[in-house]
């Protein structure tokens, strides 16, 4: 156990009586692959990990177990979340103890998986600012920001904005903040008959197996949704590529002033389509109107929660 | 069963071999798309990708996530338009098909579709109509991954079980094999060279493929332990971390449940059968609004004990899991079901 | 007839307290109108879910025109407030679906305004013809 895995279980060990159960991370299956820990008691602690694998946002669970009192291990990013829930009432931060942990990144899985064949790794390491993947057959050495997620890129919250105990130093924000919509702009420089088509590409891969939605930690109808709904009838059980662009629409729309840029949505999708894109493209349309970011402030109202008579940015219809 | 016949195809042939597979039937072969493979239909411009196992199964291959049953409209009486009549149009599209590329894994998966599809007492039309069309030709697998188990449910990675065609990769081209007479038939029409003088060769690639996996448990006694744990709190704190997506179920070569829907649009439209997931909530809701699988514990239980338990215990041992490790290689939250047997065999012993 | 145009299918969403009755206005004064638009009357603009805009155009409407109470005048006080947000970030997320904005357009026309109403319907016709019929998704035969 590395110090600061030590120091966590240290202040779960201590915190365990408060909370029914924790979240933190855990040993997954190989040493690149993470799991949500849960930790019901000290024993369960054994499997605690904290490191550049850790890319889960656990406040995903939060929403699953609103009467219970929970404990949970965040990053700057995941904290969004857990502002956005309270925000809006989903959860009681009474009923909440919040570990927080500064980070300087997490690794994309998939970015990984397009430089090196990942199914055998042994170890894995990080030296500074170099990632060291060992498999049984090869050692490769990567730059650890060619490896990281695109939301650590221009990460603007290292440090969570939200915690009762930080674990380490708070970090400054370093990353270029001209990078956050970067995917979006490449995008735009497209045609509309290029994305049309980019997206019936894209999309006509999807399986509708729904882990965007459950992984989301801002989809808190859940069992209710209307992906699913018969009556209304919002969609049909089709698989044609109406109805797989219709569940993202439906998705961004859902989360227009919401969205925390956690960027689990495309990193849960089992057929990589690129959907954080589309959220991105949201948020930049919410920054740019209302001069808002999701999760930031516990006393902020949702831009779409709200209005001003005068809307300092919408220009009045002039036809 | 039939004798075994062999052909080989070189190395540099085996494109022309792809593209004849393709004249006068439908072919699937495994595509890499982004980062992930999956089955699609053959066209020229394709270029197969069989280096690595498919991220999803070939069950769309003959299980189509949408499927039509039929169509209908209704019409109104010209006469008296309070009248309505309905018309009904059947839809079976069975075309000749080959799946090119499926791993022994994916293979076995369709033995386990036969067993609930093909039930000699009342088959399934939809399904037996494309099965009896299809031919799958397998790749012996000679790199099985860390997360393969498919020794642990009674495979290995030269298994023929459930394929027509096996073809396992030797130092300079392909070694071909039958084991159906379908696969015989086929191949007989394709003119290859004698494969004779590679056979040992490939017993050798077959066997030390084989000896690569181990079983990481065992299946004995699992599926009384699975009903010995069913009322307890093991599933709620095992799978905590699920997040109750069909990812599992839908990259599953062996999961074979399905919803029928009516899909209307003004007076006309069609019955449809699609994938359906026991991970869903909506899987198992009621009309009267009652969910005898209300969270997310009593589901993942489901699918474990359906695939150890309920299924072996009504199709003569048959597991319905044919140990592919997809389920693990693409769970967003890494659950293991390797991980979660090995664990409910130790707290069924436990707890006895 | 034969060379009038193909009709574009245009859906409109109209508020009960205003562009409903300013349709109804144009109608009684005998404004002429294009024939193309089907109007579903709601509550208020308020009501109009982004979802309505995106279902319609999914479903093969070439266009879709919300129109409510001018702001400041909403029969609920609020609801066209809200609308606006609304339908403002639906208007340019559109596009980076590959969606033509201009095949959506949200306007105020009160139930007075037979005339302005008018002008709407048949400058948001004449749009929507000039863009033609919208473009169709293909199905792919690997689904």
């Amino acid at each position: 156990m590395t110090d600061r895995e030590e120091k966590i279980s240290e202040l779960i060990k201590n915190e365990l009586n408060n909370v029914d159960f924790f979240i933190a991370y855990g040993r997954g299956y190989d040493p690149i692959h993470v799991k949500p820990l849960f930790v019901y008691e000290e024993k369960d602690l054994d499997d605690l990990v904290m490191n550049i694998f850790c890319i889960h946002n656990n406040a995903s669970y939060l929403k699953t177990v609103k009467d219970k009192k929970v404990g949970i291990v965040v990053k700057g990013c995941d904290s969004r979340a857990v502002v956005q829930l309270i925000q809006e009432g989903l959860i009681n931060r009474d009923n909440l103890r919040i570990i927080g942990i500064p980070c300087t990144g997490v690794i994309s899985i998939k970015k990984l998986k397009e430089k090196m064949d990942i199914s055998r790794v042994t170890e894995a390491k990080v030296e500074s600012d170099s990632v060291i993947i060992k498999t049984s057959d090869e050692e490769k050495r990567f730059e650890k920001d060619d490896l990281l997620a695109d939301k650590c890129l221009w990460c603007q919250y290292p440090t969570p904005v939200i915690y009762d105990h930080l674990v380490g130093e708070t970090i400054e924000p370093s990353r270029p903040k001209e990078l956050e919509y970067k995917i979006v702009e490449e995008m735009e420089k497209e045609d509309l008959n290029v994305r049309f088509e980019y997206w019936n590409k894209e999309l006509s891969r999807c399986i509708r197996c729904y882990a965007c939605r459950n992984v989301c930690p801002m989809c808190v109808c859940q069992d209710q949704c209307v992906m699913e709904s018969r009556n209304p009838h919002w969609i049909s059980l089709k698989s044609n590529i109406t109805e797989k662009v219709m569940i993202q629409l439906i998705h961004a729309i859902h989360l227009a002033g919401r969205c925390v840029s956690c960027g689990e949505c495309e990193r849960v999708c089992p057929m990589d389509i690129p959907i954080f894109k589309i959220k991105q493209k949201m948020n930049q349309i919410v920054e740019e109107l209302f001069d808002y970011k999701a999760g930031i402030d516990l006393e902020a109202t949702p831009p779409l929660y709200t209005f001003q008579v005068e809307e300092a940015k919408i220009k009045e219809r002039e036809w | 069963m039939v004798m075994s016949m062999s052909w080989f195809i070189p190395e540099n042939e085996f494109d022309i071999f792809v593209k004849n597979l393709s004249k006068k039937r439908r072919l699937f072969v495994p595509v890499k798309e982004n980062s992930i493979v999956r089955f699609v239909e053959f066209k020229d411009g394709i270029k197969p990708y069989f280096e690595k196992q498919a991220t999803s199964s070939a069950k769309n291959t003959i299980f189509p996530q949408t499927e039509t049953l039929f169509r209908f409209e209704y019409k109104k009486d010209p006469k008296d338009l309070k009248k309505f009549s309905v018309e009904i149009s059947e839809t079976i599209e069975a075309p000749e098909t080959v799946v090119l590329g499926t791993r022994p894994c994916d293979a076995r998966g369709f033995l386990v579709f036969d067993k609930v599809f093909l039930n000699p007492k009342h088959p399934d039309i939809y399904y037996q109509n494309r099965r009896e069309k299809s031919l799958f030709i397998t790749m012996t697998c000679t790199d099985p991954e860390p997360t393969c188990f498919c020794k642990a449910v009674g495979s290995s990675p030269a298994d023929s079980l459930g394929s027509d065609i096996l073809i396992t990769k030797v130092k300079d081209g392909f070694f071909v094999e039958t084991i159906t007479e379908k696969g015989e038939k086929l191949l007989n029409e394709l003119n290859l060279k004698d494969g004779d003088a590679y056979s040992k060769e490939a017993e050798k690639v077959k066997d030390e493929a084989n000896e690569k996996l181990e079983s990481p448990f065992d299946t004995k006694g699992l599926s009384t332990d699975i009903l010995k744990l069913f009322n307890t709190n093991f599933w709620e704190k095992e799978l905590a971390h699920c997040l109750s997506c069909g990812v599992c179920t839908y990259l599953c070569p062996t999961c074979y449940c399905f919803n029928i829907t009516d899909e209307t649009s003004d007076s006309e439209g069609e019955r449809i059968r699609t994938w359906d997931a026991c991970m869903f909530f909506h899987f198992t809701l009621e009309g009267s609004g009652h969910n005898p699988r209300p969270t997310k514990a009593e589901r993942f239980r489901n699918r474990v004990g359906h695939k150890f338990s309920y299924f072996p215990d009504r199709y003569d041992g048959m597991i319905a899991c044919c140990g592919c490790g997809r389920c693990i290689k693409s769970c967003p939250a890494s659950v293991d079901i390797r991980k979660v047997i090995i664990d409910l065999k130790e707290a069924a012993n436990e707890s006895a | 007839m034969a060379e009038e145009k193909k009709e574009a299918k245009i859906v409109g969403f109209l508020c009960n307290w205003c562009s409903y009755g300013g349709a109804d206005t144009a109608g009684v004064s005998r404004f002429k109108q294009p024939t193309d638009l089907r109007i579903i009357r709601v509550p208020c603009s308020g009501r109009v879910d982004p979802l309505f805009v995106v279902k319609a155009l999914e479903s093969g409407a070439d266009g879709v025109l919300v129109s409510g109470c001018h702001p400041r005048d909403c029969h609920y006080s609020e609801g066209n407030f809200y609308a606006r947000r609304r339908l403002e970030v639906l208007k340019r997320f559109l596009p980076f679906m590959g969606i033509d904005p201009n095949r959506f357009e949200y306007t105020w026309v009160s139930a007075s305004e037979g005339q302005r109403w008018q002008q709407v319907v048949t400058k948001f016709t004449e749009q929507i013809h000039n863009l033609g019929p919208a473009p169709k998704r293909e199905e792919k035969s690997d689904r």
